[in-house]
């Protein structure tokens, strides 16, 4: 079947989207994070078709929870609990009832003002999860490891960075890679009492900021990250300090990316430029140091626009098996049908 | 100092009425004379007011008292004063309407890129696709207002998505019929068959009970109350077919009467173009069949059936038979279709001038603004048109996207004394709605691709808006820099990233030096960078660690900005070279920091003093040359030192120099 695209018209713009993952059925709901508006708020969706016997869903609000700020990264640290990062520093833990998606999110813990400067506002620019764990950081430069379990902070690296820091990654359970607005990455490990990177270097050599960071989900010593400029990173940190690989991809900052869950071969990128795509990594992200690239084989690494470009900038995208939502600037959400993975 | 206690949202509704009520068109002199008052709901702006304008259409309204200084933190809390912020309440920004505003950007966008690509050939394909675009938007928007209408409990706010609803119909409305006569391609220009469907579209009458009677197909059915009308209405829509069927209800369909009819309304001649006839041909097979008609009118067959006597008098185009139905009607837009089928069906679509105003004619009733638009859209006269439009309460929607479409068509010519200003009317329509958009905290990036589309003015203004746009995180700091960058205005996208690091600074002082060198740097501001380069500089004079420093060993050619950056750059370098004991290199650094002459006056002491310790090495570091230059520079400066540390170092150099006379430092 080829690929179908359904676009729903939501009046906020989406900074984040993300499926609630169900066990046994493929889901319905959703959360949206929205930004940049005079309101902002996670809100809880559902594809529901309006008549019985349609076949097209669309989504219906079934709640919504108000935030102070732009919602700036969801995150899951179960199935129905995330963690969300808000630009007024609040980093807030959320559930989401398992039996009826309608009630309103509970609120499990918030840290008020974790990112700060002194009295002053200051964003929590992103969180990454792992196991419960959670790293935080924002435009102060400070790196928050909390633990979801007791709600407290278990480590707190102050002035981590002099400028902001833009993307987060934990790379293994004592591990958390950075990058911050000039694309400087830095990699720390959790367990030093001192605050020294364990290695530093540099995105691209543009200066601009890294604006995600992802790890392969099966070869986890390999990292990707996006940059503001579009292009694409890809390191092996065994022998770190240049990227493997540096690839101009769109032709604006990338928003976010995403490993497919069930084929660690694709990937799939957002942009500011309003295009989403997806890649197939297999010769990237397999090359050992015996192989190469064959020179007559040009089609290795394939791409492919899975959306015609919109006018406004795509924020997030979110893929589960053959369906990917992508939340966009121009105040809609798109449900991608139909994907082959 | 005013206190701004509570930020008083005073919302008001300006020049909001339901339009297709209103008084027609308004003179100049009485527009001039519609003003609004409003009484300024609190004591404290009894006295003296003043007003100031803020970012955007809206302005605040403070009172002003005498005693200015005598506010303190104190009676700020105390005091009853307000801040009116005012503001027009704008429809498009409720949140049903901004799926409009969105989804219509994207059309919007389409035209343009159209336009771009197709700058040559001839593209009214394309074109017709986007207006029945835009249309469909209208559409998915009324679905929505009316979804939301019927939700509503609250009577006040029913009401006014219901006005909502009405205007977004007449604009629908209007819309198609400018298709239709602008932009739709008509093969011969016969526009009756197109005329037709907007009548049967828009002005559904009788419809329902057609459909119901047809169902039922019950012989004898002009037992139902609206039988007659029902088969009038057909026939004045032009749906000829029903008419007959329906009359074959009747329980007399058998006589003599009825067949007669049904013979005249089988046997009339309708046009197609691609059906071999010319259309002089044509008009002759028509006249004759009217003709036709007429004798059987005349000759009094009908005269016991003054409702089959009526279809054959509107058959023939009868004034006075279409007088007597129209008051059946609401408007004149419902007959609009059959004046035009049984008067003059091979008119062209820049001829139905004569068929509004007939239609209009008919009966005298109150002109309201749709109207006043049909009219001016039959007579061709687009200017009018647009001028009405502009009274609709929509906040420009209709008249910025309409004129956009019509003007790519290459449909729209608009003279003033004989110049040509279709491209102003159609620039300034479009900056005036992408500049109320580019108020709104969400649609600014929406209000900006309008106002790109109007260069070079258009690009002025968003220079302008956008400066003044606020901005509180570093998130949207890049994203209206990716914006300013795409539209080529890049001293946005140079000032924006100056006020954050500028921001940063103000903030947090010298710990702020790291952002605010890095947003320095991407603004190239070499002022900014000198400001972040002394605050780290007097920091570091005051005993706390050199901040940044992770930023300034990986800056490269960034340094080069400014002078004082790169001092305290390389500054930064020598700290790295002397904790990882490369005491040759620092040395040579420092030096070549001292001879540059780049360092500020304050900072003097800290690099003097910084020699000490090369001075002291165990073996020499530094050269003769290099103690003769660090003397002359103490020397020249000796007053920014203490005369104890002074002494110190003068002591440290002479030292060194007995050292180095021996065997001097090699300068490999």
């Amino acid at each position: 079947m080829p690929l179908d695209v359904q676009g729903t018209f939501v009046s906020q713009k989406i900074n984040k989207i993300r499926w609630i993952p169900e066990d046994y059925v493929e889901t319905k709901h959703f959360f949206t994070g929205s930004w940049d508006d005079e309101e902002n708020s996670i809100k809880v969706w559902s594809f529901e078709s309006l008549n019985e016997d349609e076949d097209v869903e669309y989504p219906k609000q079934l709640s919504e929870y108000k935030v102070d700020g732009d919602v700036t990264n969801i995150k899951f640290l179960d199935k129905n609990s995330i963690a969300v990062s808000i630009s007024s520093g609040d980093v807030r833990i959320l559930e989401v009832s398992a039996y009826d998606r309608q009630t309103p999110l509970r609120e499990v813990h918030t840290w008020k003002k974790l990112h700060n400067f002194s009295s002053e506002k200051c964003s929590c620019t992103t969180l990454d999860t792992l196991e419960g764990d959670i790293a935080s950081i924002g435009e102060d430069g400070n790196i928050n490891i909390l633990n979801s379990r007791r709600g407290d902070i278990t480590r707190s690296i102050k002035g981590a960075d002099s400028c902001s820091l833009h993307a987060v990654c934990f790379i293994k359970l004592n591990e958390v890679i950075t990058g911050n607005i000039r694309g400087h990455m830095k990699i720390w490990d959790l367990r030093s009492t001192n605050d020294k990177p364990v290695a530093a270097f540099l995105l691209a050599g543009d200066e601009l900021a890294a604006t995600c960071i992802t790890r392969h989900p099966t070869q986890p010593h390999i990292i990707l990250a996006g940059s503001e400029s579009g292009a694409l990173a890809m390191w092996d940190l065994r022998m770190n300090q240049f990227p493997t690989s540096l690839l101009n991809a769109h032709a604006a900052g990338v928003t976010e990316m995403q490993f497919h869950p069930e084929n660690p071969n694709k990937l799939l990128t957002s942009s500011v430029s309003g295009e989403i795509w997806d890649w197939n990594m297999e010769t990237l992200t397999k090359k050992g140091l015996d192989e190469y690239v064959p020179l007559d084989d040009k089609t290795a690494l394939n791409v492919n626009s899975l959306m015609p470009t919109l006018h406004k900038a795509i924020n997030s995208l979110h893929c589960d098996r053959g369906r990917i939502l992508c939340g966009a600037d121009n105040e809609a959400i798109y449900l991608i049908k139909n994907f082959k993975y | 100092m005013y206190t701004f206690d509570r930020n008083f949202e005073f919302e008001q509704n300006m020049n909001f009425s339901s339009f297709s009520s209103s008084p027609p068109a308004i003179s100049n002199v009485q527009s001039v004379r519609r003003v609004k008052t409003f009484v300024l709901p609190d004591k404290c702006l009894e006295k003296r007011v003043g007003c100031a304008w803020r970012r955007g259409n809206q302005f605040a309204i403070y009172p002003r008292s005498q005693n200015v200084n005598k506010t303190t933190l104190e009676t700020a809390t105390k005091t009853d004063d307000k801040i009116l912020n005012v503001r027009q309440d704008v429809v498009l920004f409720t949140p049903i309407l901004r799926k409009l505003v969105n989804e219509a950007n994207g059309t919007f966008l389409s035209v343009q890129k159209l336009v771009e690509i197709s700058k040559s050939s001839d593209n009214q394909v394309e074109f017709l696709k986007l207006s029945r675009q835009y249309r469909s938007i209208i559409r998915v928007c009324i679905e929505s207002l009316q979804e939301a209408a019927e939700k509503e409990t609250d009577g006040l706010h029913k009401n006014t998505l219901v006005s909502y609803i009405t205007i977004f119909y007449s604009i629908e409305c209007i819309w198609h019929l400018c298709e239709i006569l602008y932009i739709d391609i008509i093969p011969g220009e016969v526009v009756l068959p197109f005329l037709l469907e907007w009548v049967r579209f828009h002005f559904p009458c009788h419809e329902q009970t057609a459909a119901q009677l047809l169902e039922a197909c019950e012989r004898g059915s002009e037992d139902h109350p609206e039988y007659w009308d029902t088969v009038v209405g057909m026939v004045v829509q032009g749906r000829v077919d029903v008419a007959r069927a329906l009359l074959k209800l009747h329980s007399a369909a058998d006589s003599n009467e009825f067949k007669l009819v049904d013979n005249s309304l089988r046997s009339m001649p309708v046009y197609s173009v691609y059906g071999g006839m010319s259309t002089g041909e044509f008009t002759i097979t028509w006249k004759h069949w009217q003709a036709e008609c007429r004798s059987k009118l005349s000759s009094r067959v009908l005269a016991q059936q003054p409702q089959l006597e009526l279809i054959m008098r509107l058959m023939v185009g009868e004034y006075s038979a279409f007088e007597s139905i129209r008051p059946k009607y609401s408007s004149w837009f419902d007959v609009l279709g059959g004046w035009v089928l049984f008067t003059a069906p091979w008119v062209r679509r820049r001829e139905l001038g004569a068929a509004g105003a007939a239609c209009a004619g008919l009966a005298p009733a109150a002109r309201s603004h749709l109207d006043v638009m049909v009219r001016a859209l039959l007579e061709g006269d687009l200017h009018q048109v647009i001028h009405e439009i502009q009274q609709i309460s929509d906040n420009g929607w209709f008249a910025s996207h309409l004129t956009d479409i019509l003007y790519h068509c290459g449909k729209l010519q608009i003279l003033d004394h004989q110049t040509d200003v279709t491209n102003r009317l159609r620039d300034s329509l479009i900056l005036e709605y992408g500049s109320l958009l580019l108020e709104h905290k969400s649609l600014w990036s929406v209000g900006l691709s309008y106002l790109a589309s109007c260069s070079p003015e258009g690009l002025k203004r968003a220079e302008l808006l956008l400066e003044r746009m606020p901005i509180e995180t570093e998130a949207k700091a890049m994203r209206v820099m990716a914006e300013a960058k795409k539209y080529g205005l890049l001293s946005v996208a140079q000032s924006i990233p100056a006020c954050v690091g500028a921001r940063r600074l103000a903030a947090r002082g010298a710990a702020g030096a790291g952002a605010a060198l890095a947003w320095g740097a991407r603004a190239r501001c070499a002022a900014l960078c000198s400001r972040a380069a002394h605050a780290a500089l007097r920091a570091y004079c005051d005993a706390r660690p050199l901040p940044a420093a992770d930023l300034l060993l990986s800056a490269g050619a960034t340094l080069l900005i400014d002078d004082t950056l790169l001092l305290l750059g390389k500054y930064c370098d020598f700290h790295r070279l002397y904790k990882n004991r490369e005491f040759r290199k620092a040395a040579k650094l420092l030096i070549s920091l001292i001879t540059s002459n780049i360092s500020p006056e304050y900072f003097w002491p800290t690099l003097l003093l910084d020699t000490l310790p090369l001075l002291e090495t165990d073996e020499p570091v530094l050269s003769s040359d290099d103690t003769y230059e660090i003397m002359l520079c103490l020397e020249l400066r000796s007053t920014c030192l203490s005369s104890e540390k002074a002494d110190l170092l003068r002591l440290a150099l002479a030292r060194n120099l007995a050292r180095t006379a021996l065997i001097d430092v090699d300068d490999e």
